[in-house]
Parts: structure tokens; sequence; C-alpha cells
């Protein structure tokens, strides 16, 4: 209906040699649809020496790929989108479980998700103070001891469940308290202020 | 150039010595804290005119870490300047076996960046057609990095790599963090009084009320002093004990007790009216005073708002101060109307009361002081406690409100998805947390109160004890019945003031933090300033030129790169662009929303940084994708900018814009009260009525950003033809995706990463076989597969 509002048909001889071009986009499209599971006989991961892994499928050679968790917190071994390594990065495949794949792939992917992923879990908190609209922690955690700041009335603290925090400091570094329950009376006390 | 050396540790040094690189030849350094495990580790980044060096120590147990202001006596600097120069000859190296370190050459590197990941960055680099992971760090050092990474990227541009400073972030006074790092302002170490005394000046208009306010609360204090008196010395000891004495300094006869007493009933019940009466004198005079300072400091806040640039709102912390201001007003005033005034009167309470007490009994008033630390110390860190559980309250009462809310108006959803015992499972969840939160309060609030009067009660009864003993034994201390009452009495008077000093830090300190941050709205300099002595635009003919315009929101992140443009008097541009490109952000600098930071731009040859505010939107009108409709009728709406104008031309404007016809299907036509709390408008409707806004403006420039993105093509068409109307005589810029709609524009500009790439009509564009011409091609194919499907 709203086809004849295109700029005139002066340019047709041109548009047939272009069309290539919708062809290449409906190309991209359907790749964007399709669901591609990796595994090792279909995939082939290697270290590049330089601190990245490349990927190979078939004939496919990617020089560096990305590897991120589709649901870091529902459930961080399972679904791993591997993607190229671009601004724009796109799926190449998704790597369905960590279990399924052989130990050398694990160790390799895991390598890299170390990379992406940093979030020091909380073990123990020895102090929070809240003075001018900052709180200052004071914990322990798997990384040793850290102090950090984090904005008050934000949404600084996120409840991934019941018992399960998320904490963002004020240039967005990430700790995490698994479960709160598991904490003493005196900490989760200390936790009243955002719970 | 001077050295950036900055203390680095001897194993670095080392590495620096090996590579024959002196600290002269240093430009900058960075540190970091993580290795490629993930883990805490030191690392170093070392930057000279020819070489990057990448630097990483071994893990080191223990270490504790501090992330951006924690550590307040620290005030989070990382390095320290070097006190004294050593020469590398005298330093120990150390054992260098666990560290690594990688130099890079600068032209032998292509390309480095920064990698953004969850919690953590990588430094990567491209050198050999390879990438190569650098380093880790945590967003703490993110900064210092992307100095680095710019000053590399300087360099291999040819440029001279520049550091420049950022503005600091830490209070120097007492090394706490800036809760905003623009304002500068230290909660901790602000001049608290010059504030105070700005704040006084809004009491000014109500300079009687407040006299009369302090009188009031003078005088209940002096009668709490007299109650006890009565009650206690008076009642007991002179009337019931039959005090002749007493009777005869008032002149009374001997026998006459029963008049007495009926006497000092009536002065005691008159002392309770007249406090009475003050108390409610006091309460009505203080709530006229916060009205009406709560008005007058809202009211300075919303007339400086209306001259802020646009950019004071555009930062997200400023934004959220606008909404705080609100109930800062009344913080404030609460403060000044409930708390200053009673600073006096309860000093002076207690100061009186302590006198007299002291000169009754000076045993027993010595407990009760001992007492009182004590219990100022319960008021001063428990009753917190009971705060951070009505902060969880409100926390619970937000959740289930929200959910509420979100069950409300997304009903629909979950009726058709079945899910409505999932939404009452929900519910019941949030409102058990409620539920556990007022419990928490409650439990809170007694051991509180079981501590506090514990402690309370035990200082009374200490007293009552001593008096007993003084009063049974003739100890030499002088104690009867009447005036022990007495005593117990101011006693009891002790503790409002007691409550009340024990909250007044906190409270002063709140208050004025408040007032800090409504001043500071007023005090806000707009960004863009009208010229002292500013040019007039009558009649301008519309032509616009740009010339190298450069901006940017953030310095050194320019959205305009050099752009040059001229824009005849009453001909139509239309600008095409990716999004983000910034095509927005041009037009916005046109109407002045902004000022460019490099290069100039003029209309009729005059700089718009010389045209006097008020010419220049009179003649600049935008109509963009947003449009706004303000509470009020249709007319009012229409006529926005430009109230004089008469019905007719309201309705000749409507009508051009293609909107007369909803306007009259509408209940009261042209009154018909629209939006917020009015009748609801379509997407397409309310772009119409703000056409006719623009068609009524009439103004000589006429800007269209993305008019007709948001609305179908039917509609479009018929606002399209309103626009044919509306660009008549009049020099427009049209911003489109969608390229159909530019096809009566003179020329076109293609915006690409801020710069103009292309430029020329839609024929030459289509020559040159750029981006236009892929743009225009991929429309058309869309809109050929659409013509197919509907056939």
């Amino acid at each position: 209906m709203a086809g004849h509002r295109g700029p005139g048909g002066a340019r047709k001889p041109e548009r047939e040699m272009e069309d290539f071009q919708l062809e290449q986009m409906e190309q991209e499209t359907e790749e964007m649809l399709r669901v591609r599971y990796l595994d090792d006989k279909n995939a082939k991961f290697e270290r590049t020496g330089t601190g990245f892994l490349s990927l190979r499928i078939g004939e496919e050679f990617y020089p560096r790929v990305l590897v991120v968790r589709m649901f870091p917190f529902s459930d961080k071994n399972e679904f791993i989108s591997i993607r190229t390594a671009e601004e724009r990065s796109k799926e190449i495949g998704i790597v369905e479980k960590l279990a399924n794949v052989s130990r050398e792939t694990v160790e390799m992917l895991e390598e890299q998700l170390t990379l992406r992923y940093f979030t020091p879990i909380i073990q123990k908190i020895n102090k929070i103070k809240d003075e001018y609209g900052f709180a200052y922690w004071n914990v322990v955690t798997d990384h040793g001891e850290c102090n950090f700041t984090i904005r008050m009335g934000g949404n600084s603290v996120i409840h991934l469940s019941e018992t399960r925090i998320l904490i963002m400091d004020i240039d967005e570094n990430r700790f995490e308290i698994p479960d709160v329950s598991q904490l003493t009376v005196a900490e989760r006390r200390k936790l009243d202020l955002f719970l | 150039m001077k050295s950036a050396y900055k203390k680095l540790p001897p194993e670095v040094e080392g590495f620096l010595k090996d590579k024959k690189i002196d600290r002269q030849d240093l430009l900058y350094t960075a540190e970091t804290d993580l290795d490629s495990e993930g883990r805490f580790a030191d690392g170093y980044l070392v930057l000279t005119r020819n070489l990057l060096g990448v630097i990483q120590a071994p893990v080191t147990e223990g270490k504790v870490h501090f992330f951006r202001g924690s550590d307040i006596t620290k005030g989070g600097k990382v390095l320290t300047d070097v006190e004294e120069e050593q020469s590398f000859e005298d330093l120990d190296y150390g054992d260098r076996q666990e560290w690594k370190a990688e130099f890079i050459p600068l032209d032998v590197l292509e390309r480095l960046w920064i990698e953004n990941c969850v919690g953590c960055n990588l430094l990567v680099g491209k050198w050999e057609e390879q990438e190569h992971c650098l380093l880790m760090f945590t967003h703490l050092q993110k900064r210092v990095v992307a100095k680095l990474v710019r000053a590399v990227e300087q360099m291999k541009r040819g440029e001279e790599p520049d550091f420049a400073q950022e503005g600091e972030e830490y209070c120097p006074k007492c090394g706490r963090m800036y809760p905003d790092r623009e304002r500068k302002v230290c909660p901790n170490c602000m001049d608290k009084r010059n504030v105070l005394f700005r704040v006084f000046g809004y009491f000014k208009p109500y300079k009687l009320q407040f006299v009369f306010m302090m009188v009031a609360v003078i005088c209940t204090s002096l009668l709490n002093l007299v109650w006890p008196y009565l009650n206690g010395d008076i009642l007991y000891d002179k009337v019931l004990a039959k005090d002749t004495t007493f009777l005869d300094s008032l002149g009374l006869q001997q026998d006459s007790f029963v008049t007495v007493l009926l006497f000092l009933v009536l002065a005691m019940a008159g002392t309770k009216l007249i406090m009475l009466v003050f108390s409610i004198l006091q309460g009505v005079l203080t709530a006229q005073m916060v009205v009406g300072v709560v008005r007058d400091l809202k009211k300075s806040v919303f007339r400086k708002m209306g001259l802020l640039s646009i950019s004071f709102y555009r930062s997200r912390q400023t934004g959220s101060l606008m909404t705080r201001v609100l109930s800062d007003a009344e913080r404030i005033t609460g403060f000044f109307v409930d708390g200053a005034p009673f600073i006096l009167i309860h000093g002076l309470t207690m100061l009186a009361t302590i006198v007299v007490m002291f000169a009754m009994n000076p045993v027993m008033a010595l407990i009760m002081l001992v007492m009182l630390p004590v219990l100022f110390a319960l008021n001063r860190y428990l009753r917190p406690r009971i705060w951070v559980m009505f902060g969880r309250r409100h926390r619970a009462e937000r959740s289930l409100n929200s959910l509420i809310n979100d069950n409300l108006t997304g009903s629909r959803v979950v009726k058709s998805f079945g899910q409505e015992k999932k939404e009452i499972g929900r519910f019941s969840g949030y409102s058990g947390r409620l539920r556990d939160a007022e419990v928490a309060i409650s439990r809170q609030q007694n051991y509180f109160q079981l501590a506090y009067n514990g402690a309370r009660e035990l200082a009374v009864m200490g007293v009552w004890a001593l008096g007993v003993y003084f009063i049974m034994n003739a100890t030499g201390q002088e104690m009867n019945l009447g005036s022990l009452i007495t005593f117990v009495g101011y006693v009891g008077q002790l503790q409002g003031p007691m409550n009340f000093f024990a909250r007044v830090p906190n409270w002063w300190a709140d208050s004025m933090n408040s007032a800090q941050r409504i001043f500071e709205v007023i005090d806000a300099v707009p960004e863009v300033q009208e010229a002292a002595k500013p040019k007039p635009l009558k009649n301008p003919k519309g032509d616009i030129v740009l010339d190298n315009i450069t901006f940017g929101y953030e310095i050194n992140r320019p959205v305009l790169k050099d752009v040059s443009l001229h824009i005849p008097a009453g001909s139509m541009v239309g600008i095409v662009g990716r999004s983000g490109a910034g095509k927005t952000t041009l037009v916005n600098l046109i109407s002045r929303m902004y000022d460019v930071q490099e290069g100039e731009i003029r209309i009729d040859d005059i700089p718009i940084k010389e045209l006097a505010f008020h010419d220049l939107r009179k003649n600049v009108a935008m109509v963009s994708q947003e449009t706004f409709i303000f509470m009020g009728t249709v007319a009012e709406n229409i006529s926005y900018a430009n109230q004089d104008a008469s019905l007719k031309e309201i309705m000749r404007a409507a009508k051009l814009a293609g909107a007369h016809e909803f306007i009259m299907r509408m209940p009261d036509g042209y009154d018909t009260r629209i939006g917020a709390s009015g009748r609801e408008l379509s997407g397409g409707e309310r772009q119409r009525i703000s056409i006719a806004r623009a068609i009524l403006a009439n103004p000589k420039i006429l800007i269209l950003d993305e008019a007709t993105a948001s609305v179908d093509t039917e509609t479009e068409r018929v606002i399209q033809k309103a626009l044919n109307y509306l660009v008549q005589g009049r020099t427009t810029i049209s911003i489109a995706h969608r390229l159909s709609t530019l096809r009566d524009a003179d020329y076109l500009v293609v915006i690409d990463h801020g710069e103009v790439t292309e430029r020329g009509t839609h024929a030459q564009l289509q020559a040159l076989k750029g981006t236009y011409y892929k743009l225009s091609e991929l429309q058309t194919k869309a809109l050929q597969l659409k013509g197919e499907m509907d056939f």
C-alpha cells in the first residue's frame, strides 16, 4: 500500500544489481533466529596463547570468541553463549551444559568465564557503617578482606531470592551473599538496613 | 613536560631498569588489582613515549582491599608522589621470580581497548593480528586505565597525550567522598552555620509569629518549673502539713487551710490551663509558619528550575535531587520549627531544673546527674535501631504497594494467563514480610522501652529510697514528703529535654544537609546564559549557519565533530542517520538548549550566543517525537506558545494541523480537558496538537524531530499534509528515520558518528551510493515487501 511512496522508479536497473544486499540481510535475520548447540563433536575450542579462546566449527573459524552466561544467577553452568568478539557481538552457538563437554573444554571455558565475571562472595560481615547517604562495608570475602562503599537508598542491594543478595558498590563492582540465613544473628542485624 | 612519576614498588623499578627506562621517561603509571585468574594481585601499567609496560605481581595473601570511597582516611588515593628520588642503584629490586612483565612497543601495538565485563574489565591489546589479554582489573581502576588508553590513542594519532586531572571527589578536610562528585559538598565539613543563617532568612516575613511563638514556649517552660513546686512542696509540706508560717506569709488566718487548699487547686488548675493555651497558641503559630516557609522555599526552587539549562536535568544525580528538594523543604522547616526554638527552651528548662534540684538536695541531685548520661546514651544509640526497623517496614510496604499496583494495572495479563493464584501467593509473601517488619518494630520498641524505662525507674527509685531515708532519719539533710514529691517531679521534668537532645545532632545534620541541597538548586548557575546585552532578532529571514561546531555532553567525548552546515532561509533540510548519530543533539544546539564547545551557530549572521533568549525561542519552534500535553484544555494546549491567540486563530491552527476533526468529536470540543487526569489522547492526536501548537507559535525556523515517527501510515499522511503547510515560508530542519518523510527536502545531510558524511539532493546522494543509498534501498525493499504482502 505504501509502496508508491518510495523514491521514483528511475533507478530500477540498479536495484537488481544490489539484490544481494537484501539477501544478505535476510540471511542475517535467519541466523539470528537459529539456535545452534555446540559440543565436543561439532566444535573445537583452542587457547590462543594470548589469553583468549578460538573456535572452529567445521569450515567456520573464529580467532577469538566471548564466553557469556545466559543465566548467571539461575544456573551459571548451563546455557553458555559463545559469541563473536566484536563490539556488537553475535551468537555463534550455545554450550547447553558444561557437564556435557569434555573436561578440557570445561577448563578452557571456565578460564574465559573467570575473565568475564568477578564477584567476590561475602563470607563474613565485620562492619557496616551508614553515614551521609553512603554505607561503608567491611567484609571478608573468598578473595580476602574487602572494604567498599555503596550508595544508600538506590538499588545497590539486589535481592536475587529470599536469601540471596547481590551488592553493587558505587563503581558497580559486585559482591554476593549466597545465603543470608548462613550469617550469624549479629551479621544479619547489620544487614537490617537493607533487608 | 612534567614527569608523571609515582612511587612504584622496587620490583617494578627493576623491570624498568632492565628495559633501560628512566623515571623521567614515564608519562603515566596506573595500578591495577586482579590477575588473569580473577584473584586480587597488584598490576602496574607504565607508559613511556614508545613503550607500554604491563607488570603483574604475584597474589599477596592477606591484603585488605579498599574500593572507591571505602577508606575515608586514605581519601581513596591509590598512588602517592615520591618524596625523595632515590637513584635506581640504591634500590633492592626484590625477588622477581613470580612476577610477570611484558613491554609492548607502541609502534607495534595496533589498538588498545578496555572490555567491560561483569564486575571487572579486561585491557586488551591488538598487535600482529592477534588480540592479547593484557590485564584484568575491577571497576575501581577503570578510570585510571581509561586515561592510559586514551593517551595511547592520542599518541598513535600523533597528538600530545593529555592526562587531564579529574575533579577531586574526596573532601580534602576529612577524606570523605562527596555524595555527588559535581557538587563537591562534604556533608561532614560543610559550613552549617552559614546555611543556618540563610534558612533564617526565610523566616523573616514571619518575625511577629516567631516572637510570639518564642514567648509561648518560654512561658510554658517556666510554668513547667512551677508545677512540681505547687504539686509537691506547697500541697504536701505547706497545706496538708498545716504549716502555719505559710499562712502567715500569705497574710491569712490560722484556720483557713480549706480556703488555701481551694486556692491552691485553683492555682494548679489555672497553671495547667495557661499551659494548654500556650501550647495551642504555639501549635497555631507553628502551622502558619511552616506552611509559609515551605511554600516560599519551594517557590524559589521552582523559579530557579525554570531558568536552568537542560544539562542540569540531564545528570541523574540532579534529577533525584529535584524530587528530594520537595521533601527537603519540609524537613528543614520541621527542624526550624520543632527543633531550633526548643534547643533554647529545653536547654533552659534542663539547666533550671538541675539548679533547682541541687538547691533542694545536692546528694539526690548528684544521683540523678549520674543517671543522665546513661539515659542519654541509651537514647542516642539504641533508638537508631528502631529507625532501621522503620526503614525495613517502609521497604516492605513499598514492595507490597508495587505488587498491588502491578496487579491492578496488569490485571488483563494476570487474568489472561490465569495467574491469579500465583499472584495471591506472591501477595501473601510480601504481606508476610510486612508483618514481620511490624513485629520486629514492636519488639525493638519494647526492648528499648524496657531498657530505657528500667534505667529511668532505677534512678527514680534511687531518688525515692534516698529521699525516704533522709526523711526517716534526720541526717541533717533537710527533706520532707512534699519536697521529695517536688524533687521527683523535677526528675520527670528532665525526660523531655533529654529525649530531645539525644535526637538533635542527627536532626540538625539532616536538616542542614537538606537545606544545602535546596540552596544548591537555588544557587545553580545556568550553563547556557543569555548575553549581557542581547541583540534582538526582529523579523528574521531564517538563514542558519553552523560553523565548524563541536559538542559533547561530556568533555573529550564529542557527539558532534566539526560540523558545518548552511541552511538558507526558507529551505527545508532533511537530516538522516542512525540512532545515536547526533541528529537530535544538532537541533538542540540550534535552539540553544546547550552551548557548542567549539565553533559557532549563526542565525541571519548573528551568533546565537548574542541573541536574546526570548527572540531566539520565539523564532525557533520544535515539534518532536516526545509530544507533551500539559494539564488543561485543548485550546490552552494549542495556544501554549501564544497566549494572546484568538479562538479563531486556535481553530485555524488546529484545522491546518488536521486536528480539528478529532477535537470536535470530543464531548467538550476545544474546551475538553486533556493531559494528566484529563482525557487520554492517542499518539497521533497528541502529535497533531503539538503541530497545531507550532503553527500557532508561527516561528521562522521550524525543527521537526521525528515528528511522525510514532504514528501509523495513515495518520502520518495527515500529519505530513499538515507539515507541508507548516513549512511554507519557513526554514525547516527535519529529522526522520523514514526517508519518505523527507522527500520534499531541498537537500539532505547524512550524519554518522557525529560527522557529516554525505550531503546533497536526493538524486545526488543516490548516485553517491553511500550510507543514504543503502538506507533508502533497504526501506524501499521493505516497503515493496510489504506491498506484495498486502496484495
